[in-house]
């Protein structure tokens, strides 16, 4: 019976029913979203990293996790002396170039023998390896995103690139060109800032690590495994306050519109609560007709939320290709736990108001 | 056998802003199970005050009223809503119906809200005995005003109230329809011995009772 009322009630406002459920439906789509792009983000620079077929990731002293953040850059002989090791089967030196002409992504400088050694080598999809210095791969994620064919020209560092191959996606970064352009480019001859080191075998990872520290003492060595670890959220200074903001932000909002449209309903219906008093519904029976009112307009703001941050991935996914979004089961929970708890809070006080309502007032009320 | 409602020095006063307004100024009442009272007097002079006080929707200021055993001085507002819940039936001037539910579940939201789970039996007999059980499936405002005012009575009965208070039950209708609600109450009150204290300022509507009570000024002036 209670539903029955619960019902009728939503249906017979349906623009303060719309208006609620949109609310919603933006909060928990918003979350999801924000934190998707956040991981996505995360989670594929890390892929990609790993994708390059790695066992050991070294880096100058200090150097962020995060690769292209800051570092000094190396002398490439390190690599050399790195590769004489025993159960070191290649190393690749890098730089790698943080581009923010366009939007802020990677370049990977690299030489082509070494990558290809630690890497396994390109898939490529259309064109070749590098012919000239002024030769750049753009992965087939980038190309599409760019319409960017084989032959086509982009401007890197000030200079003009031709596009010689387009390789698939997930060896690192979209775009890589000569190590020894890079260098040049930047100002780093003989330098690199990352060496991704191959092992003979994975399972020797650690122990060619701590051969690795006691040779360069001091330097940023990790073993691929590890560095998959630190590549969270959690860890990329600011993202977690970020994200903290933005969900408080989107709960703020799905918690004031409850709360205005269930406080305006109150207003509305007193002479109605009146009625329900004067037949003897107690404040906990008035309470709980309200509170599930307020969880009902929220589950199907939730199940729109969903909907929505679908369609909105989809979209974006066409928009913006390089830019992924994860949704995860685990944020839909929270998301949609977030909502509920929001619109609890955000209907208790008028609920709480309706119940202590004067009944002789009530039924006066015009 | 001790009354269904008595009530002695009973003093409500109101405050508005700074101001005491005095609604009830010492009534004293006795009615016996099965009466069918009718409370007469203008307008300002107690009579809905009084029919708030006996169903519990708020308390005296001062005196004893003890309805069916139950004296009020010892009650919670809590304990008064749970008595209201089981032993007062209301019918409103302006029917009170909820507007989003159909006429069935008006009566139903009634017996909901007691808790004793639906009587199909009872809730039928009503029906038909006010003349609504075509109209069940009706929203109110597909429905005339004396059918909204029977669906109210059929609500204020339906959990089978020790008493009914009828506040201005003919109020908002025809001299047909108010007729047709008078003899619904009449009915009432013969077939089921349901005790009536019926508010009105109709002096018809108040012939039809078995007692005549006459308020003015916070008094009753005349029984």
């Amino acid at each position: 019976m209670v539903n029955k009322l619960i019902v009728s009630n939503v249906l017979h406002r349906p623009i303060r029913t719309a208006v609620s459920v949109l609310a919603v439906a933006i909060e928990v789509a918003m979350v999801i979203l924000v934190v998707g792009l956040c991981h996505g983000l995360v989670n594929d620079s890390a892929r990609r990293v790993e994708g390059v077929g790695a066992d050991i990731l070294v880096r100058p002293p200090g150097a962020s996790f995060m690769l292209g953040l800051g570092e000094a850059p190396m002398p490439t002989k390190i690599g050399e002396r790195l590769a004489e090791l025993p159960r070191v089967l290649a190393v690749a030196p890098a730089i790698i170039h943080v581009n923010n002409a366009e939007s802020v992504d990677l370049i990977y400088g690299i030489d082509m023998s070494s990558y290809n050694a630690v890497s396994g080598g390109f898939v490529y999809l259309s064109g070749g390896p590098f012919q000239s210095p002024y030769d750049v791969l753009v992965d087939d994620i980038y190309a599409n995103a760019h319409h960017t064919k084989v032959g086509a020209t982009m401007n890197l560092l000030n200079h003009d690139f031709k596009v010689a191959g387009i390789v698939e996606h997930g060896k690192g970064a979209r775009r890589f060109i000569p190590l020894t352009t890079m260098q040049d480019l930047t100002a780093s001859q003989d330098k690199a800032t990352t060496f991704f080191v191959k092992c003979t075998d994975p399972a020797y990872a650690e122990q060619v690590t701590d051969a690795f520290k006691t040779l360069l003492p001091g330097y940023t060595i990790y073993p691929i495994k590890e560095y998959m670890a630190l590549m969270t959220s959690n860890n990329i200074p600011g993202l977690n306050y970020f994200i903290t903001v933005m969900i408080a932000l989107a709960v703020g909002i799905g918690f004031l519109v409850i709360f205005l449209s269930m406080y305006t309903t109150i207003t509305e219906r007193t002479r109605e609560i009146g009625i329900l008093k004067s037949l003897g519904a107690s404040k906990a029976y008035i309470i709980l007709v309200i509170l599930r009112e307020a969880t009902l307009l929220t589950a199907v703001g939730i199940i729109a939320g969903f909907i929505g941050a679908l369609i909105l991935r989809k979209v974006m996914g066409g928009v913006f290709p390089t830019l992924p979004v994860e949704i995860t089961w685990d944020w839909r929970l929270y998301a949609a736990c977030l909502a509920l708890l929001g619109s609890i809070l955000g209907s208790f006080y008028p609920a709480l108001r309706a119940a202590q309502l004067d009944p002789v007032d009530a039924l006066a009320y015009e | 056998m001790e009354p269904i409602i008595s009530v002695k020095s009973l003093v409500k006063t109101y405050r508005l802003g700074k101001v005491d307004v005095p609604a009830l100024r010492g009534v004293d009442l006795v009615v016996q199970e099965g009466e069918f009272v009718a409370v007469v007097g203008p307008s300002g002079c107690g009579k809905s005050t009084l029919l708030h006080i006996l169903g519990g929707l708020t308390g005296p200021s001062e005196g004893q009223v003890c309805i069916d055993g139950n004296d009020f001085r010892l009650m919670t507002d809590a304990d008064r809503t749970r008595f209201r819940r089981h032993k007062i039936g209301f019918v409103f001037q302006r029917f009170n119906l909820l507007p989003t539910l159909s006429a069935r579940d008006n009566i139903a939201i009634a017996q909901h809200i007691q808790g004793n789970g639906f009587n199909p039996h009872r809730f039928e007999a009503i029906t038909r005995m006010l003349g609504i059980d075509k109209k069940l499936n009706h929203r109110p405002f597909a429905l005339s005003g004396g059918e909204q005012q029977r669906v109210a009575i059929a609500r204020a009965v339906i959990c089978e109230p020790k008493i009914l208070l009828a506040d201005e039950p003919t109020g908002n209708l025809d001299t047909e329809n108010s007729q047709v609600v008078l003899d619904m109450l009449r009915e009432l009150n013969r077939t089921f011995r349901q005790t009536i204290l019926m508010i009105t300022h109709n002096p018809e509507a108040a012939g039809i009772a078995n007692r005549i009570i006459r308020m003015r000024d916070g008094r009753i002036i005349s029984d």
